[in-house]
């Protein structure tokens, strides 16, 4: 009774509900007994047919156009929201999005979901308290796996990358993602879905050269009931290793689509995001 | 009805042209045509978004030629050093609508005939 009344207390005081409180770190002995249960996803890896020409071209595409053929695979548009089931809002923002132009808006990166769906080498780095997954456009996820919950509500705000908990269902990574911003807003690529979306994922190395998922996603505010994309990776060693580097020639203008040279290099100019 | 017409035809122009990378519509070259353009390398420029080759062309003008990302351009057996100022190239582009001297790269030769770059080149 007592405790209940200084819970009470604690709460109407504001006092934070999260983060949770710290679990003592394993021993090292303990950690790497629990790193040696673990999968193990060496490697880069690279959404399924969707290698790129040197002029950044999809290889798929450049075969079906050379070949006169429909392209079989479009992996790069599987969460562009063609297929999801929208409800009347969802559709009003599918619609206003074709009218915004294709620049890249804000990004310099793709955001979550896009960044399991980029062309974009992609590296998965399992550990005993989390999943990494980093791409080579510098999106970084952390999905804890050490039980700890997601914020609660007052602790909690949309981000482009969300807030992700994961636990392993044998070999398969089940991940939970909410708090997303519309994936729209930072990436013309990016599904117009609510803040309020929710992300439930799927991953399993199938063989040491692939790797399957599935997306579940539902959004109430958007979607009429749940929307599953599902996603592959093949191992892909010609990248050779992770390089990040900044954006800064950037020459695409939204509403004056254009590769002129830079904008300091043209009496008058500026250089354009 | 009309919305849904015109964003379903949109999304055809951009099938039609996807860029792996997505950093941008590839609405802006034509993707019928191929130009090829012979000159003189002034800069490649290796840098994200996009790498480009800076050419003095035979014709006189100075051509921009966009490829993708350096990452792609590593994967696919290019290096920062693959063309140099003074080298004499030549490419094959689709070229931009606009008519200006740009365009986004199919393939590269060096002087000597040879295409440069590795297995998806």
């Amino acid at each position: 009774m007592r405790a209940v009344t200084i819970a009470a207390l604690l709460l109407s005081a504001g006092a934070p509900a999260w983060p949770p409180a710290h679990a003592e770190d394993a021993s090292p002995a303990a950690r790497q007994a629990a790193f040696a249960k673990l999968p193990y996803w060496p490697g880069l890896w690279l959404t399924e047919h969707d290698e790129s020409t040197i002029g950044g071209l999809s290889v798929a595409q450049i075969e079906a156009r050379e070949s006169g053929k429909a392209a079989e695979h479009n992996p790069a548009l599987s969460l562009f929201g063609f297929a999801a089931p929208w409800n009347e809002e969802g559709k009003k923002r599918q619609a206003a999005r074709m009218n915004q132009g294709n620049g890249n808006r804000t990004a310099e990166g793709w955001g979550y979901p896009m960044m399991m769906n980029a062309a974009a080498p992609l590296q998965f780095l399992i550990t005993p308290e989390e999943v990494l997954m980093i791409n080579a456009y510098r999106d970084v996820r952390h999905i804890r796996t050490d039980g700890s919950p997601h914020p609660g509500p007052d602790d909690i705000w949309p981000t482009v990358w969300g807030d992700s908990v994961g636990h392993w269902d044998g070999d398969t990574l089940v991940i939970d993602t909410i708090g997303v911003r519309n994936p729209n807003v930072y990436f013309h690529g990016g599904p117009p879905l609510s803040d309020d979306a929710h992300y439930v994922e799927k991953l399993h190395m199938v063989s040491p050269d692939r790797i399957e998922g599935e997306i579940t996603i539902t959004d109430p505010a958007t979607l009429t009931g749940p929307w599953t994309v599902k996603l592959a990776w093949t191992r892909d060693d010609s990248f050779g290793r992770m390089i990040h580097d900044a954006f800064t020639n950037d020459r695409t203008d939204n509403e004056n689509a254009t590769i002129a040279p830079p904008a300091d290099e043209q009496p008058g100019g500026e250089k354009g995001e | 009805m009309r919305n849904t017409f015109a964003w379903a035809a949109a999304l055809c122009l951009s099938l039609a042209a996807a860029p792996a990378d997505a950093h941008h519509s590839m609405a802006m070259f034509d993707m019928s045509k191929t130009v090829t353009v012979s000159g003189t390398v002034k800069e490649f420029q290796w840098t994200n978004p996009h790498c480009y080759i800076q050419v003095l062309g035979k014709d006189g003008k100075e051509w921009s030629m966009e490829m993708g990302a350096p990452m792609y351009l590593y994967s696919n057996g290019w290096r920062p050093k693959s063309v140099k100022p003074g080298d004499q190239i030549t490419a094959r582009l689709y070229p931009l609508r606009d008519g200006k001297p740009g365009g986004v790269v199919i393939d590269v030769k060096t002087a000597d005939g040879k295409i440069l770059g590795g297995k998806r080149a």
